[in-house]
């Protein structure tokens, strides 16, 4: 069933501002959608759009069949978390996760039963008496997700909830949130700029780019087949190989001197993309081209070589290669590497649409 | 910077102290005066211990009449004085809370220009507006009465300002946690609002109790029935007798008495007050 369903919804602030065109998005029962995208783009006008926080200028927002646009945030049965937590201060952590449910003039025994339900669920419970002051930063976002989980809503919303936890701190609570959702089946939205945060969370992911929806998929999707070369970038770390270049009889002909063959029906220029992880070193014979090494990063497990593409003609575009294992490569020392065509990704220069293969 | 300085550590104390010998040498003097008879004070020396007509002119003056030409005994006019200042206090702390909520929360029209012709009237103390005041004051026959004393004063576009930044510190990610939780305007105002500027409150509650307890030409213009005397305006009174000496005893003891509400105010709620005026958990 189609629980939350965004209809052509477009956003201009009162200032003029264009923030979002047009957003169109279904999402199904108990799906997590993750919105990403870099800094700027418009998914936590997006979100708020959906929680009711900001006008919606265009467009319509349905919720469960019903139209949502004009319902105040109390009354489209969503629950927020916002990125600082927004917890009440004066407020015990039993009163903030009651505040809502109080409101709403639940009983007081049933309020009390849901909130310590909950609260055992996040280990809160040896919490419920102290001050948000006195909680530190991952119990206090557990704390705020607790007083969206107790209001049982039928969507949740989250902006960037793990921003301002340590990196160790947010692994731990990005797989929490999942095994919630999963056990709570809630649909829910979530709005990161953190790609791996959104590739792990996500069952479809939504990648915005200046208010545009460049592409709506899963995971795998986006990786795989991505649509134009912003969400190619965007998607995978470190992001994909991106080269301007021209589609000719002979092939891809990147530079004067190199031209990677390829019969193709499309002609002219496009953008030629491959990911550092499939490109493969090889030996002199064998090799698409040559890397002229700039730097090497060694990460133990794996290898990122910074460097650029050597021609006769010259030192020409960048490229990232990834290898597994210690490599330790001498800077300024040449590499020979192939590049399989099976993983090659063609996007026009013009349209930045993916061409068919 | 810590110094191990005898002498500096002296010489600080030494200034400190004579800091306070100073402020309370006049509060000594006064007390000492009130347990004179009458006559020592104009006598011409000054006594500087106590005398034996202690009791008699505290009683008198607190519970019998002030004496110098008022009538009334101290403890009335103090209850006068305590229900205006209370009055102004409350009223002033309601309405700025009340004016700041709208300001700082709520989209209107005009919403700048209010603020502004708020805080213009910084400008208009009543000292100022007084004879217009006084007559609209008349006008609404309120002449003599306890809302005559208070209301023309509560208008307060300080307390306003301060609770304006107070309200505009409070993240907006809380006003809006709180709108998704439920909680309407007022509910916002009392659950979250009001709680979250509680030492603000009490910080303006000391000074604004301070300021209505020490009105005085408001006071002196509007009240005419002792009914309604307040005490520090009283205190000027007797100082003005026209016949015979001024009893300076009684005067010493009622400008003490005057002293004690704002100075337990103040010992009370220290704690809130300098929170309220130092830190903001937000
Ligand atoms: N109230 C507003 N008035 C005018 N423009 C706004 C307003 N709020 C946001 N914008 C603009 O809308 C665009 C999208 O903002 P938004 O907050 O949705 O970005 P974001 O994708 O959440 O970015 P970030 O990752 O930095 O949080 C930005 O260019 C921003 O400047
Ligand atoms: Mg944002």
């Amino acid at each position: 069933m189609t629980d939350v369903i965004l209809e052509k919804v477009g956003k201009t602030y009162p200032n003029g501002y264009h923030a979002i065109p047009s957003v169109d998005l279904s999402i199904e029962e108990g799906e997590f959608i993750v919105l990403v995208g870099p800094s700027g783009c418009g998914k936590s006008t997006l979100l708020r759009m959906v929680a009711g926080l900001e006008s919606i200028s265009t467009g319509e927002l349905r919720i469960r069949g019903e139209r949502m646009n004009e319902k105040e945030p109390a009354e489209r049965d969503i629950a927020m978390v916002f990125q600082n937590y927004a917890l009440y201060p004066h407020m015990s952590v039993y009163d903030n996760m009651a505040y809502g449910l109080k409101n709403r003039g639940m009983a007081k025994n049933l309020i009390e039963e849901k909130v310590s339900d909950v609260a055992a669920m996040l280990g809160l419970t040896e919490l419920l008496q102290r001050k948000p002051r006195q909680l530190s930063g991952g119990q206090r976002q557990r704390v705020a997700m607790g007083r969206a989980m107790v209001r049982d809503p039928k969507v949740f919303l989250f902006d960037e909830p793990l921003s301002n936890l340590d990196a160790k701190l947010r692994v731990q609570m990005r797989v929490e949130i999942r095994q919630l959702q999963r056990k709570l089946g809630t649909t829910t939205l979530y709005v990161t700029h953190d790609q791996v945060e959104a590739m792990t969370l996500a069952d479809r992911l939504v990648v915005l780019n200046k208010g545009k929806a460049e592409q709506i998929g899963t995971p795998m999707d986006l990786y795989n087949k991505p649509a134009t070369p912003f969400v190619a970038a965007f998607i995978g770390s470190p992001s994909m190989n991106l080269i301007d270049a021209n589609l000719t009889e002979q092939g891809i002909k990147i530079s004067e001197a190199l031209t990677l063959p390829l019969s193709h029906q499309h002609r002219g220029g496009i953008v030629w993309g491959i990911r550092p992880e499939h490109l493969e070193v090889s030996d002199e014979h064998n090799a698409d081209f040559a890397l002229r090494i700039l730097a090497v990063e060694s990460l133990g497990a794996e290898t990122l070589i910074h460097g650029k593409v050597e021609t006769e003609l010259g030192n020409g575009d960048p490229m990232v290669v990834r290898l597994s294992g210690p490599h330790l490569p001498d800077v300024n020392s040449l590499m020979w590497l192939t590049a399989p065509v099976l993983h090659w990704h063609l996007f026009d220069a013009k349209t930045q649409q993916r061409l068919r293969d | 910077m810590i110094e191990n300085r005898p002498w500096l550590t002296f010489a600080s104390h030494a200034t400190l102290l004579m800091g306070i010998a100073l402020v309370a040498l006049p509060v000594w003097m006064a007390l000492v005066a009130s347990t004179h008879p009458a006559s020592a004070f104009g006598a011409g020396h000054i006594p500087l211990w106590f005398g034996d007509a202690g009791a008699e002119t505290w009683g008198t003056v607190l519970f019998e009449k002030a004496g110098n030409g008022v009538d009334t005994p101290v403890w009335f006019m103090m209850l006068n004085s305590l229900i205006m200042a209370l009055g102004i206090t409350f009223g002033k702390i309601a309405i700025s809370l009340l004016s700041a909520y709208a300001i700082v929360f709520f989209r209107f029209p005009f919403r700048n220009l209010c603020f502004w012709i708020i805080f213009m009237t910084l400008m208009l103390p009543v000292e100022v507006r007084i004879v217009p005041t006084y007559e609209v004051v008349a006008n609404l026959d309120l002449l003599n009465s306890y809302t005559g004393l208070t209301l023309p004063l509560i208008a307060s576009a300080t307390a306003t300002f301060l609770f304006r930044q107070c309200f505009l510190s409070i993240p907006g990610e809380l006003v809006e946690a709180a709108r998704m939780d439920g909680a309407g305007p007022w509910r916002f105002f009392f659950d979250i609002l009001l709680p979250l500027s509680r030492t603000n409150i009490a910080a303006l509650f000391v000074i604004l109790f301070i300021y209505g307890w020490n009105q005085y030409l408001w006071p002196l213009l509007i009240t005419t029935d002792d009914a309604y005397y307040t005490l520090v305006m009283s205190i000027k009174r007797m100082l003005s007798v026209t016949d015979g000496d001024i009893a300076w005893n009684q005067i010493m003891a009622t400008t003490l008495l005057a002293m004690l509400p704002p100075v337990a105010v103040v010992i009370g709620m220290q704690k809130l007050f300098v929170k309220g005026l130092v830190d903001s958990e937000k």
